[in-house]
């Protein structure tokens, strides 16, 4: 039997800005322990607002998401707060890394809101950016960085408090060939440490490493022709 | 790392905005401070004044306002008023001291000093007063000068010195008492009604009284005996501190307005911040920051602007009041700050109800900011450009 982490039940999404328009319609997903698995489908067609709707960032206008069997719709914002400091780990294209804060500093933020003591979120700050080969830079500022490099801080802020789950929103879209290929290097570890990694992305380079692409078109997940006969008929399974 | 990292961070990051925001709020209370730290020392001063009058009672013509009877403690002007035949009569009551004063002015070396007409002997057992140089000499040439004018004008004994056009010579100066008798030019009663000729009026009359317990009864017997007014020290002093107290609440009023305005300034870069960081706050979202803690992170800002900018107020405003107090000394007001001791460079109480109140109205002003920062939606923040 498998082992699903991450569950979307009937999801939708409408937003309404005096316009009314359906992002998302009935999603139903499940994502596998320890799999890695990429979302992939045309610009403006629901696969951020998937992963932000599966990553608690976003509430659904209709179904619900469990994630280690637990309903994101019953959470409080606080409660849904302290879930993706705990459970998920974000990487977005921008980086999006505070600029007044050091590489090191960057890295402890997410220990600190978790509320480790100082000590403990430096020691691990410190063995997050040696596993992503930037020791050297743990003093410096987010601009005297490389594109790249960036990109690994963020992932090792991602990794602050080990969560289960890597979510990535095009975390490839502003490198280079070589970074890019860097970064898949680090992620396809992490996969191989344990962690479960979705990862939205319109790079084939991207998703020839994963075991699992859900394709997403006008808002719903696109049936994969030839892969219709086994457990997950909506899905392309990559093997 | 601790959240007062990333707040003293943030608060820096636009060094230009954070000066001008945080000299807004140093201005502010600054000018609450000084304003404090003077309504203060006047206080202090009106109540040692009206200790130093050593007087139960003071007698006035009627009708004097209250201006008149400040200026009884100041020492200045005063328009002649009660004739000696009422002095006579008041003072024939048994059981009380009276001491007439005629209060004038000249100048010494272009600048305005107080002249005080007084009979010597009764006045210096009535105030003690003790000789510091020369002699306790008062008559058609003599005169006797307080300790604080002879240091300010480097007066020496045996000096001549012009008071409306005749040559006096000094023939003592007082020794230091500390309030305003260290401050004028003391002339004997008949000299200086000649000299200013006010016939026989003086200005008003200072009563001393045996049996304090009968103080209604001596007041009832001079309003009978003259026509004249009589006011207590205690009414005059509640008198006196009640027009000190309005106009040191109006003008805290306008400080007030000015620290609202400084408010108003904390509010715009809070909220400008909130717009140019919205981003940041999207991404402390993602990573698992509650809504209570951005509020807080925010609020943080905002009473650090308020920490600040009270700490650099209070100290300009010290420093403001004790420089300027020697230069306001020119109307009755402000004539109290004059003596040297008036306005202390430091009053703990002042400092902390500033600090107080700096801190306060910034957090107060930080809390619409940091709620609507507060409220951001993760998703919203983060896809912000």
């Amino acid at each position: 039997m498998s082992d699903v982490i991450i569950r979307a039940d009937k999801l939708g999404k409408v937003y309404d800005n005096g316009y009314r328009t359906a992002a998302l319609e009935d999603i139903d997903l499940s994502v596998e322990r320890r799999s890695f698995s990429c979302i992939m489908g045309p610009s403006g067609h629901g696969k951020s607002t998937l992963l932000h709707l599966l990553g608690g960032l976003d509430r659904p206008s209709s179904g619900d998401v469990f994630v280690n069997g637990a309903s994101l719709a019953g959470m409080t914002p606080s409660l849904l707060a302290e879930f993706r400091n705990r459970t998920i780990g974000f990487v977005f294209q921008f980086f999006n890394l505070i600029p007044v804060l050091t590489v090191l500093e960057n890295v402890q933020l997410a220990s600190m809101l978790a509320g480790a003591p100082d000590r403990e979120q430096k020691e691990r700050a410190v063995g997050l950016l040696e596993s992503v080969g930037l020791t050297d830079k743990m003093e410096a500022r987010p601009n005297q960085l490389s594109g790249g490099q960036r990109q690994r801080v963020a992932v090792a802020r991602a990794l602050a408090n080990d969560p289960s789950i890597l979510m990535m929103d095009e975390p490839t879209g502003n490198l280079d060939s070589k970074s890019e290929a860097d970064l898949l290097d680090l992620i396809g570890a992490l996969h191989g440490s344990g962690k479960t990694i979705l990862v939205v992305t319109h790079s084939d380079t991207v998703s020839a490493r994963a075991e699992r692409i859900i394709r997403i078109q006008d808002g719903r997940i696109v049936p994969m022709a030839g892969y219709g006969a086994h457990e997950h008929p909506e899905q392309e399974q990559v093997q | 790392m601790k959240p007062a990292t990333l707040v003293l961070r943030n608060i820096t990051r636009r060094r230009s905005r954070f000066a001008f925001t945080l000299l807004g709020i140093t201005v502010g209370i600054a000018s609450l401070v000084t304003l404090l730290s003077l309504g203060t020392g006047l206080e202090k001063e009106v109540r040692k004044q009206a200790d130093v009058l050593g007087a139960h009672l003071v007698v006035t013509p009627k009708g004097w306002c209250a201006y008149e009877q400040i200026s009884v403690l100041t020492g200045e002007t005063l328009p002649e008023a009660i004739p000696d035949s009422d002095v006579k009569k008041i003072s024939a009551i048994k059981g009380i001291q009276v001491i007439p004063y005629l209060t004038q002015r000249t100048a010494l070396m272009n600048q305005p000093v107080p002249v005080v007409g007084i009979p010597p002997d009764k006045m210096k057992a009535f105030k003690k007063w003790e000789i510091g140089k020369g002699e306790y000499r008062l008559d058609g040439q003599g005169i006797v000068v307080g300790h604080g004018i002879a240091k300010q004008f480097k007066l020496y004994v045996d000096q001549a010195v012009p008071i409306r056009g005749k040559d006096f010579r000094i023939r003592g100066i007082l020794a230091e008492v500390g309030n305003r008798d260290d401050l004028a030019i003391y002339l004997d009663l008949p000299v200086a009604q000649e000299l200013y000729g006010t016939g026989d009026k003086v200005s008003f009359l200072s009563v001393k009284v045996d049996d304090i317990s009968q103080i209604d009864k001596y007041i009832l017997e001079i309003q009978n005996t003259a026509n004249v007014a009589v006011v207590s020290d205690k009414q005059l002093l509640k008198s006196v501190l009640g027009i000190v107290g309005a106009v040191g609440n109006a003008l805290q009023l306008i400080a007030a307005v000015a620290i609202l305005a400084s408010c108003f300034g904390i509010i715009n870069t809070m909220m400008t911040a909130i717009y140019e960081r919205k981003r940041e706050i999207g991404i402390l979202q993602a990573i698992g920051a509650k809504r209570r803690t951005i509020f807080s992170l925010f609020l943080a800002e905002s009473g650090f602007y308020g920490l600040a900018g009270g700490f650099l107020g209070v100290v300009a405003g010290f420093l403001f009041s004790y420089a300027a107090a020697p230069y306001i000394s020119q109307n009755e007001f402000t004539a109290f700050l004059g003596s040297e001791q008036t306005v202390r460079l430091f009053d703990p109480l002042i400092t902390v109800e500033a600090l107080a109140f700096s801190v306060t109205v910034s957090v107060l002003s930080g809390i619409y900011p940091a709620w609507k920062a507060s409220r951001l939606s993760p998703v919203e923040a983060i896809s912000y450009e």
